[in-house]
Order: structure tokens, then sequence, then C-alpha cells
């Protein structure tokens, strides 16, 4: 992966402190993202997929979470250490950010027109006249039909593949190398969720930005990223190319959520299980944390005596060595 | 042949929508339009569509939780459309629901034992120690233990509270469930977890089943028959192995072709347009022509009533559709 690394995230760490007890959310957490390309992050509920967003955005309230060590390098510039203002610069710019609920990520009081401009207004230094033709040429773009008319809509009147089209057109407004898609899809029905990943893979030919999308779902993993990270509380288990991540996955973990995944076949097939659940992340257990579930977890393993971490075991693969070992 | 546990005939479900100073009717959400169906002893029915296309409601009216507005409900062959409350209340034992989000379905009040020994109380009248017996038994066969009856929902994760939730449905031995996206609120994980648990009781407590979801990969493991539901109509039937080796009605043909798979074996994919249409004021003739890839003449104009006819044993689509092709 050492193509144009757009975003090159080193050792991120995220944690929270909660009462007495401290919340590993994000406990060393690397990879690339390379320009163009798409980049999966997938796991489960708490496995620190959307905190690693956040952290790049520099979203997370600071008196909440410390972002401690690490690196967040885009542009010649660690993140971590930009001081507001100058985050704010990049933010909604160059990296922009979708949510999975559009209704709720959307401002009821306000229409289209003013929350699209808003950001071209202070990003581009555009008056007013120009950033609503920005905007509706935005609309346009993402395939809103009438645009000169919707563009005046409340979120309220729109459905929900409409609001989230008009999120996009938010966050691709100001042309940004890099748009982050937190469940982008999840809380859409089936027939329009195609319709999203559709209109994403199309404006990303167009546009030429990278996209870091995250989600629960393989199956949408594989039909929208060109790379694949899986992540279990708080820690990478595995990075790959998505096709070589399907085909010959080596964490078990990763084996097990292929296996699990639901899958449409004309024969019936059996229901695999993974027993148990995913761990507290305010005591999670020492070693390997996925050792707990592991089906079959070797000796040293077991014991919780391995450090986590990965190591390259095919050229662009990573995986986690207590799985490799 | 197995005799049925339930048919429905021609059942209509209209919600009135009233306006105005005196609440005149100015119109009917029609959520269900003429839809007859049975289900056999010991077959699971899943029942698949997208948001507002019905499903809930038509599962809450075979069951009388809401009243339909037209249409005859049998259960065992005894017509139970017109019986009074009380005679229905005598059979609810029969019939129990699990519900998509086990975190609003369970009361956070009470104890699980109260959750699950409700009913019991209600229906059964026995004395405390049996009571006990049956409770601590249901909560070990949903994957529980005793000293979990103790503790307030809260203090469990969500694929517990779908436990919790289960155990509540069979403490009364019911014969009919209603499993109403049962697992559609839950992880990957978890998800296998519990269609396992749904199966494994499902032999042992002979139950009969309508499984509700929009996810058709998820209907593809669990159910034997499947019915696809598009605003109100059923629009196609079959089991499970034709419907997905050769689905005939363009709605189920999308909704395989898109729905996010890791390992795709067919390339082609024929993207719905535009939204679901409202049920307000739904297309004449054939509600699937709006959105319809290649409608026929007669199908664009509105002109063919909706209604299915049988084109292999068993396989039955909306005529529409079946004469287009």
């Amino acid at each position: 992966m050492n193509s144009e690394n757009l975003l090159s995230i080193k050792n991120l760490k995220t944690h929270f402190t909660v009462g007495e007890s401290v919340v590993k959310a994000v406990d060393g957490v690397s990879f690339n993202l390379e320009a163009g390309k798409t980049f999966a992050i997938v796991g489960e509920s708490g496995s620190g997929k959307s905190i690693t967003a956040l952290s790049i955005m520099g979203l997370l309230p600071n008196n909440l979470a410390q972002t401690e060590r690490g690196e967040i390098l885009f542009d010649n510039k660690n993140l971590i250490d930009l001081e507001e203002n100058e985050m704010r610069k990049i933010r909604g710019n160059r990296i922009s950010m979708i949510f999975q609920e559009p209704m709720t990520s959307l401002n009821p009081v306000y229409d289209l027109s003013y929350q699209i401009s808003e950001t071209i207004i202070l990003h581009q230094k555009k008056s007013k006249e120009q950033a609503r033709k920005i905007a509706i040429e935005m609309l346009d773009l993402v395939g809103i039909p009438e645009p000169q008319k919707r563009i005046d809509s409340y979120p309220h009147e729109l459905s929900g593949g409409m609001r989230q089209r008009a999120m996009i057109a938010m966050a691709l407004s100001c042309n940004p190398k890099i748009l982050i898609a937190d469940e982008p899809t999840t809380a859409l029905d089936v027939t329009i969720q195609a319709q999203i990943i559709d209109l994403m893979q199309e404006l990303q030919k167009k546009l030429g930005m990278s996209i870091i999308f995250i989600t629960h779902d393989l199956g949408v993993v594989s039909e929208i990223s060109d790379h694949v990270m899986v992540m279990y509380l708080g820690n990478v288990m595995e990075i790959a190319e998505t096709s070589e991540l399907f085909n010959n996955p080596l964490h078990s973990y990763t084996k097990s959520l292929i296996d699990i995944a639901p899958q449409i076949s004309d024969e019936k097939r059996e229901i695999k299980v993974l027993r148990g659940e995913i761990p507290s992340p305010t005591n999670p257990p020492s070693g390997c944390v996925f050792r707990t579930r592991c089906p079959n977890p070797g000796i040293g393993c077991k014991g919780g005596d391995i450090d986590m971490g990965l190591i390259e075991a095919r050229p662009g693969h990573w995986v986690d060595r207590c799985c490799y070992e | 042949m197995k005799s049925n546990m339930i048919r429905v005939e021609n059942i209509k479900k209209y919600f009135p929508i009233k306006d105005g100073f005196f609440n005149n009717k100015s119109g009917d959400v029609k959520a269900v339009e003429n839809v007859s169906f049975e289900i056999p002893e010991g077959e699971i029915l899943g029942l698949v569509g997208e948001s507002g296309s019905g499903k809930s409601t038509l599962g809450r009216a075979i069951i009388r939780l809401i009243e339909p507005t037209q249409g005859n409900i049998f259960y065992k062959n005894k017509n139970i459309t017109k019986l009074s409350d009380s005679e229905m209340r005598k059979l609810r034992k029969d019939f129990q629901i699990i519900f998509q989000d086990p975190y609003a379905s369970l009361d956070p009040r009470k104890k699980v034992f109260d959750i699950i020994s409700q009913g019991l109380k209600v229906h059964e009248k026995i004395d405390k120690n049996s009571m006990n017996q049956r409770v601590e038994e249901i909560i070990q066969d949903v994957g529980l233990q005793k000293e979990h009856l103790n503790r307030y929902p809260h203090e469990f994760s969500g694929g517990q509270r779908q436990r919790i939730g289960i155990a509540r449905a069979l403490v009364l031995n019911p014969k009919f469930i209603i499993a109403d996206e049962p697992v559609s609120a839950l992880d990957v994980t978890i998800q296998a977890q519990i269609l396992n648990l749904i199966l494994e009781l499902k032999k042992k407590y002979s139950l009969t089943i309508l499984f509700i979801s929009h996810d058709l990969s998820v209907i593809n493991q669990i159910a034997d028959r499947v019915m696809v539901m598009y605003l109100g109509h059923i629009v196609e039937v079959a089991n499970t192995s034709n419907l997905f080796s050769n689905p005939q009605h363009p709605y189920t043909r999308s909704l395989i072709e898109t729905a996010p798979q890791i390992f795709r074996k067919n390339k082609k994919k024929t993207l719905l347009k535009g939204d679901i249409p409202s049920p307000i004021n739904p297309p004449s003739g054939c509600v699937f022509r709006t959105r319809c890839p290649n409608p026929g003449i007669d199908c664009k104009g509105g002109n063919i009533e909706m209604g299915l006819i049988e084109i292999e044993p068993g396989h039955w689509v909306d005529q529409c559709c079946a004469n287009c092709n």
C-alpha cells in the first residue's frame, strides 16, 4: 500500500474516561487510504469503527475523549496537532462526512438551500447567489429530480433516500479529497440502498475523491470497497484488498464473519454461529481481544500472553499476529 | 398433506385519514389489499418487503391485534374473524409475537421473571411452584441462566434481550408465532445466534412461524416458503428455493439482484428507480408499474387488475407481470 497515500493513520488511540475507568474505544489503529480508492472499515457495534472516523474528523469532545498518541497524516500535517480553527478549514472542505440517519443529521428547521450553501459560502468564499447555484448543481449531480424546486424543500419533505442524496450533495459541495461515510445505507430500504451505493460509485468516478466507508455489512463491503479493515473491540484484526480478504481470510474473526454472513443461495444452508458476545470495552481481555470468542485459540493465545500487533502475512495483507502464529 | 394452521382470505386493512374541524374522513392509507394465503402446520413462511409495504400490518391483522377492514381469518379451519373479545382472549395464548427492537419491547421496570411469567398469570391458573419451574425451564431453553431472572432488562445486551423476548413468547406453549424483524436490530454474529435459536425452538415446540423481514438473505436462510409484498399486495409466493432460483416478478428479481452479497454469482443488477409510492394514493392497476424496469403497454396504462396466478405448482405471481414476461 504505497501508491499515493492520501491519508495515513498510525497507531491511533482514542480513549474515553468514564468515571474511574478508561474505555479504549480505539486502541492502536493504523491504515493508509489511497487516492481515489474506497477503504471499508467493518465491524460489529462497539468495535470502534465510528470513533475512528470521528477521530479523523476531530469531532469528538475534547473534555471526554483523548486522542492521545498516534498520527493522522493528511497533506503533510498531523491532524491531531491542529488547532480548532485550522481543523475547521479542513473539515467539510477537504475531508467531509455523511452519517447513518439522514433525518437526524440534517437540520429540520432550515431548507436545503441554506444547509448546502452554508458550507460553500464558508469554505469557498462565494456569494449567496453563487452558492445557491452550486447547491442546485450538486442536487442535480446526486440525482435529485427537479433540483431548482427541491432546493427549497425542508428535510421532512424528502424521503429517506432523497435525504441521503441531499447529505451527499452537501458533503461533496466543496469537492473534498476524502469522503467519510458512516453506515450511509444502513437506515435505508434495500432498493434505495442499492441506488445510493450506485450513486457513490458513480460520483467517485466523476470526482475522484477517496472514500472511507464504514459498515457492519460484509456484502456491502464486497460491492463497494478496494480495501477492507476488520475491527474488533477497538483493534484491527485484518487489513487486505477486498477480494484477497474474502478469498483468503487469515484471521479467525474474519473467517467467522464470512461464514455466518447470510448469503442468498439456492440450497438451504446450515446457519453457522459464532458464540458469545463482544466483551465490555472497559475491561477487554488481555492479549488478543478476540480470544474469548475464538473458535480455535492457540495455547499462547488462550492465556492472553500474546500482545496484539499486525504483521504482513502476504504483500498488502496484514493480520493480527496472534491468529497468524 | 398437513392441515393449515392459519388461512387468510381477501384480507384488507385501510387506515382512515381524518382531517379538518369535524374530523371528516378524507382518505385511506391502504396498508393491506386483498391478501390471501395459508400457512400449513410446522412451516416457516417468510414475508419480505420494504418499509411501508404493509408486512407488519398484515402480521398484526391476521391475529386481530388490529382489526382487518375486510376478509376472513381461519385458525385451524375455524373462522376467528367475528369472535368476540372474550372468545378471542382464550385463543390469544396460541398466538405470540417476537418484536424487532429488544430495547423497546421489554418493560424496563420489570424483572425478567415478571416479564416472562406475566402471560402465565393471565392465561393459566397454575400454582407458584409450577410457574417458577416453567419460567426456569424456558429461560434455559433460550440460552440464558436462572440467575438472569432476577435482573432488569437494562442489564442485558441486545442479543440477550431478544432471547428474553423469545422466552416470553414461548412460555405459554403457543402454536403460531409472528416474528416481526426479530434480528434486524442485532449485530451479524448475534443475528446468526438468534436465527439458530429460533430454528431449534421451532423443532422443540413444534411451532408454525410467520417470519417478517426486509432482508432477503435472512429469509433465504430460515424460511420454507416466501411471500414478497409490495405496497399492500402480495406480488409473488413460492417455496424458498424456487423463489430464489427462478424469480418471476421484476420486483423480486431486483430485490435478489441488488441484495449485497459477499460472493455474487450474477453480476447483473437491475436498480429500481424512485421510491415506493404513497399507500394513500397507490398507482392504479399494477402498483409496481411506476418502478417497473420494463412495463408492458397495458401495464403502463394501469389497466390490468392485480391478482395472483399459479405459473407452476405452488409458485404464484401477480398476473400483470406473469403476462408481461
